[in-house]
């Protein structure tokens, strides 16, 4: 614990943090570009400078010292003073400021940065509002440095961030600033593009427009997206994100600060991993088969059906006849409640988990190193929940058996009705699953696209992609995080919390949190949720 | 068969339902030439053409006018009362044509193959208590309003709705003053024996003894009152645009709508009719004693042509206004009925009364109206106008220290 | 951290003579009596009914005659104007688009093909139907590629119609330039 003076006010603040953490923590806008709570200290962009007490080498008598110094580099010690209101400071960032505008092209309006760009944002609030300069304009191409990023390099402000994320936290060093002075640029190593899987990650630090994500590239101005809290389905890892979208659509995904899961990062294949839910092949409307014809009822008879047929199945052949298998990408709300739908139906039903797909073994960053601790993982298990199912599955007790035993269950023909949801963003179907299906009675498939299954089903229940549902996931370390939906779900398509709400005769609208609620009844772990903490925009 | 619709023709019964059928037809286009004739008139007055399009001059946008109300998509809302909605365009219409039934279109006549002595009455329904029968009716024509408010489960209708209801019973007391009045002058309920009763001479000419002469202020209110009833400007506070979005048909579209627009127009005739008979001697031309009493068909026919003009009159002079004067406020239009038109219709009631009781002769009312204007313009609440502020105003200039 | 940036005006130096007041007239009877007035106004709409000339001279009978505008300042249907080589001057900017109160404009941007420009529009849709016609476009505009022109005859059979596209935008600068040159634009290097 240390007590700091900043501007007059003390401040309390942990050991071994940075004046500059410590103001933005207490709630200072202090102008930054070249720190990142992230990545390695370099002190070169001169922004966070501020004024010193010091004691006069002579007299000794304590002072303003005459130079600045950059907060971003000062640790903090008990009893320092520092103050950034006053007339020096004020004009070293207004200078600053107007150096990092002179050879600056100011194209605003065609840069995909403009919203969300700290050159605008500190040169409205600390810079000028015209330039003193008459030269040309140093012009400096465009660089295609990667697969998925580009670089303009006039709008470049040399803060090296991006230079230190691929250093320190990627591990694989493929940008680097050539040249010197005015003259220096980001560049990459000739024919060594930069490939690291976290790449995205530099377009989301760049504090300006420089490095710009192709994807996103002069698709949508930042101010008109909206912002929903989400969780990253693509693996186990659990990186929170938010999912930006506008008009009814994805267009960007942008990790969420969460420290012990993600921090600031999130990998390429999680980032670029929504566009299923734009995929024109998704199911879009319930169908129900009647011998070779199939018909399309409208949404409100799903649960009559759905009820009618399985306690049917119960009473003809055994409640121990019925079966449910779970998918990890379905959210514990929706698996708990179609838990409750089946065994409310038939107690002896059994459930099973679907598949987890894997790929290869857990990647960590930075490459290379085999450090302990890892600044980030890139998880093998491809599934954001099983850790989530699980404990359902658990919590549901009575017959719970696994994937292959269900598979054996339903190709001997021991299924007279069976619910079986997918929801995964690839065909998950295998073979022995795809041939078994056949032979379960009544089939009830859940599923975002077609496959094995929902052609052998009787009734094919569309789902929608995690941007347009909500609930939780479970991730690999047994956190509880909420994600929200983005988006209204696919036109003909309904959320799966909500036909699922029905069919555990539920009345109104689904709420995740009411759900939650009812199940941490009997699992207590579902009562406490992770939320990551928001970091004031400020501080970037 | 020629003898057969002759004796139809010769019996009042047979007359009437025939004249009904003419009738319908013939307000029915009168109201579509009404509406035209509205649009012209406040085209004129704005200094603009007004329909011009549609057939020479513009006559025939009535025409298109009513095939577009007919072919328009009739839409009902979802949340409204189907019932109600559905039967109130129609509830109003009705009541506005059945009005017509005791207009006295052209007195007594006999068609020429007719005997001596046989007469017949130029009118559907020739009751003994025709004008209460008017009175009685055209009051229903507010529940069609607040019906449609009401069932058209819209707060903005509802209001316009509501407003109407109180407008119109409010009027209707004053009205039914003045009616009053009219029926002790003249001593008839039956609105044939009140034309008949104004035959008199007056100035030298025949038939120009109307009750206008004796009762200018009562006919004057009797028009407002009609404004008022049939939701005329400048007391159409139940339809306005800027603050109900169109009152209590907002939710109508097509004929029902239609129906409304008729039936304002439908209502608006029978309303000129009954002031024209009541005040001003109904089918009667002054200075020609001929046309005023003679039985023949002929005369009849003229007569119905005097009593069309006169109601034309008081049409454009409905409009006229309408262009002229803006919309009341509320307030005023309640203050108007209860604290101004209710206290001056009873006082020519007194008066009339005590004319009749003391048996006066009928010009002593002339020099009462006259009393009745002195007190009234005596008794006009003085406004406390604003004065004084150019002195607060130094006063502050001089405290803020300029 | 603008307000108190914003200097204090000086108090303005008001002189008692500066404000006059007018006190409100005292109605005369006839005037209190309501009727007389309502006379007046009666004669003055009476005696317009029978001004023919004024009605002629004044109406602009439409689709023969038709009304000049004033072409600098009259907000009509738009146009998008082209740059000195004939392409498409807007850089998809998407200002106007977010300027518009009437949600009208639909812009879908790309990488331009040309050296010399960034971004361009590949769509460019507006709602005629839905445009209130207040100009926040043009003046949002960093190009001055957009403008509203005095046509204002703007007719259309369909909804679809009346959504103007890039190339009908185009139209009708190529239709519109003669009268109303495109504004000089800001030099930019977009
Ligand atoms: S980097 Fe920022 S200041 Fe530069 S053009 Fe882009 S938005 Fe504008
Ligand atoms: S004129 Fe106004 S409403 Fe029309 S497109 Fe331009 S900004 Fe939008
Ligand atoms: S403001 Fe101008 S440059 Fe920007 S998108 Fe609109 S028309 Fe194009
Ligand atoms: S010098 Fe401190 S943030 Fe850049």
């Amino acid at each position: 614990m240390a007590t700091i003076i900043i501007d007059g006010q003390s401040i309390d603040c942990t050991d071994n943090v940075t004046v500059l953490q410590a103001a933005l923590e207490a709630g200072w806008d202090v102008p930054h570009y070249c720190y990142h709570p992230g990545l390695s200290v370099v002190a070169s962009c001169r922004l966070c400078l501020m004024e010193l007490k010091l004691p006069h080498p002579k007299t000794k008598e304590m002072g303003w010292a005459p130079r600045l110094f950059p907060s971003c580099q000062t640790p903090v010690k008990d009893g320092l003073e520092v103050r950034f209101d006053s007339e020096k400071i004020t004009e070293n960032r207004r200078h600053c400021m107007e150096y990092y505008l002179l050879n600056h092209p100011l194209d605003c309006p065609v840069c995909d940065q403009a919203g969300e760009c700290y050159l605008q944002d500190y040169s409205r609030k600390f810079g000028d509002s015209s330039s003193r300069m008459v030269e040309v304009k140093n012009k400096n191409p465009k660089k295609d440095i990667g697969s998925k990023t580009l670089l303009y390099q006039d709008r470049c402000v040399m803060c090296s961030r991006c230079v230190r994320f691929c250093d320190e936290v990627a591990g694989t060093s493929e940008l680097c600033i050539v040249d010197r002075g005015s003259k220096s640029e980001i560049d990459i190593f000739p024919g060594i593009p930069l490939e690291n899987e976290l790449q995205g990650n530099v377009v989301d630090i760049c504090p300006v427009g420089s490095l710009l994500d192709k994807d996103f590239l002069m698709d949508q101005r930042v101010w008109s997206l909206k912002r929903a809290k989400s969780v990253c389905p693509g693996c186990s890892a659990g990186c929170t994100i938010h999912v930006d979208h506008n008009a009814g659509q994805v267009w960007r995904l942008k990790p969420r600060f969460n420290p012990g899961v993600n921090d600031w990062w999130m990998c390429d294949e999680g980032r670029f991993g929504w566009k299923h839910v734009h995929d024109p092949k998704r199911l879009n409307r319930l169908m129900v088969r009647r011998g070779a014809e199939t018909e399309s009822p409208d949404w409100s008879v799903l649960p009559e059906l759905a009820r009618f047929r399985f306690e049917r199945a119960a009473s003809d052949a055994g409640t121990d006849k019925i079966g449910a298998l779970l998918s990890p990408f379905m959210s514990c709300e929706e698996a708990w409640l179609l838990v409750r739908f089946i065994r409310g139906v038939a107690p002896e039903s059994v459930l099973a988990m679907g598949p987890v797909p894997t790929d290869g073994e857990d990647r960590t960053f930075p490459k290379g190193s085999n450090g302990s601790t890892p600044k980030f993982t890139i998880r093998a298990e491809k599934c954001p929940n099983r850790r989530g199912i699980e404990m359902v599955l658990k919590g549901a007790g009575g017959r719970v058996i696994s994937f292959d035993a269900f598979v054996k269950l339903a190709a001997d023909g021991a299924l007279a009705a069976a619910w079986i949801a997918g929801g995964y963003p690839n065909d998950w179907v295998t073979k022995p699953l795809g041939s078994a299906a056949v032979k379960v009675g009544d089939l009830f498939a859940q599923d975002m696209f077609e496959n094995a299954v929902t052609e052998a089903a009787a009734v094919v229940v569309p789902s929608c992609s995690w941007a347009e549902r909500s609930g939780c996931f479970v991730n690999h370390q047994g956190r509880v995080q909420p994600f929200e939906s983005a988006i209204a779900p696919l036109d003909g398509c309904q959320r799966d919390g909500q036909f699922l709400y029905a069919l555990a005769e539920e009345t109104g609208l689904y709420d995740a949190a009411g759900v939650r609620a009812k199940m941490a009844a009997t699992m207590p772990a579902f009562g406490e949720l992770h939320v990551a903490p928001e970091e004031p925009r400020f501080a970037h | 068969m020629l003898d057969w619709i002759k004796s139809v023709l010769s019996d009042q019964f047979g007359f009437g339902i025939v004249l009904m059928a003419v009738l319908l037809v013939a307000i029915l286009t009168a109201v579509a030439y009404s509406i035209l004739l509205e649009r012209k008139v406040s085209a004129w007055i704005q200094d603009r053409f007004g329909p011009n399009r549609v057939g020479p001059y513009g006559l025939l946008q009535p025409v298109a006018d009513g095939l577009k109300m007919l072919l328009k998509e009739d839409i009902i809302p979802r949340n409204v009362d189907r019932a109600l909605f559905i039967l109130a365009p129609w509830m109003i219409f009705v009541v506005a044509m059945v009005g017509f039934a005791v207009i006295p279109w052209g007195g007594q006549f006999r068609w020429p193959w007719m005997d001596e002595g046989e007469i017949l009455q130029a009118q559907v329904a020739s009751i003994d208590i025709g004008l209460l029968y008017i009175l009685a009716v055209s009051s229903l024509g507010v529940y069609g309003v607040v019906l449609g408010g009401w069932a058209s489960n819209n707060k903005y209708s509802f209001y316009g709705g509501m407003r109407a209801a109180a407008q119109m019973l409010s009027y209707e007391v004053p009205m039914g003053m003045v009616i009053l009045t009219v029926i002790l002058a003249t001593g008839h309920v039956r609105l044939e024996s009140m034309v008949v009763a104004q035959t008199g001479t007056f100035f030298g000419l025949h038939g120009f003894d109307w009750m206008f002469w004796y009762h200018p202020i009562g006919a004057l209110l009797l028009f407002i009152s009609a404004l008022a009833e049939a939701n005329r400007t400048p007391f159409d506070l139940a339809e306005c645009e800027q603050e109900l979005v169109g009152g209590y048909h907002t939710e109508y579209s097509a004929m029902k709508m239609g129906l409304f627009f008729l039936a304002e127009y439908a209502h608006m005739i029978t309303s000129s009719a009954l002031i024209v008979a009541l005040f001003f001697g109904g089918y009667l031309l002054p200075g020609w004693s001929w046309l005023n009493t003679s039985e023949s068909a002929l005369a009849m026919f003229c007569r119905v042509g005097v009593f069309g003009f006169k109601i034309l009159f008081v049409i454009f002079v409905y409009m006229w206004i309408r262009w002229t004067i803006p919309r009341f406020r509320y307030d005023q239009l309640m203050r108007i009925a209860w604290k101004g038109f209710v206290p001056i219709s009873m006082a020519l009631v007194v008066l009339q009364g005590i004319v009749v009781y003391a048996e006066w002769p009928q010009w002593v009312t002339i020099l009462g109206n006259v009393a009745v204007v002195l007190v009234v313009a005596a008794a006009m609440p003085r406004g406390r106008p604003v004065t004084g502020r150019q002195a607060s105003l130094e006063r502050k200039v001089q405290v803020s220290g300029g | 951290m603008d307000s108190d940036q914003v200097e204090q005006r000086p108090a303005r130096d008001w002189k008692a003579t500066d404000v006059i007041c007018v006190d409100q007239p005292e109605l005369t009877t006839a005037e209190r009596l309501y009727l007389p007035q309502v006379f007046g106004g009666l004669a003055t709409t009476f005696r317009h009914m029978f001004k023919k000339r004024v009605r002629e001279q004044t109406v602009v009978q439409y689709p023969e005659q038709k009304r000049e505008m004033r072409k600098e300042i009259y907000r009509g249907v738009h146009r998008l104007n082209r740059d000195e080589q004939g392409r498409v001057a807007c850089v998809a900017c998407f200002m106007c688009e977010t300027a518009c109160p009437a949600h009208c404009i639909h812009i879908e941007g790309a990488l331009s093909p040309w050296e010399d420009r960034e971004k361009y529009p590949i769509k460019f849709d507006i709602d005629e139907l839905r445009c209130i016609y207040c100009g926040m476009c043009e003046e949002a505009c960093p190009v001055d590629a957009i403008e509203l022109t005095p046509e204002y005859h703007l007719v259309g059979s369909t909804r679809d119609e009346m959504i103007y596209d890039r190339e009908k935008l185009l139209m009708v600068y190529d239709r519109t330039k003669e009268d109303k040159p495109r504004k000089g634009p800001a030099v930019t290097g977009y």
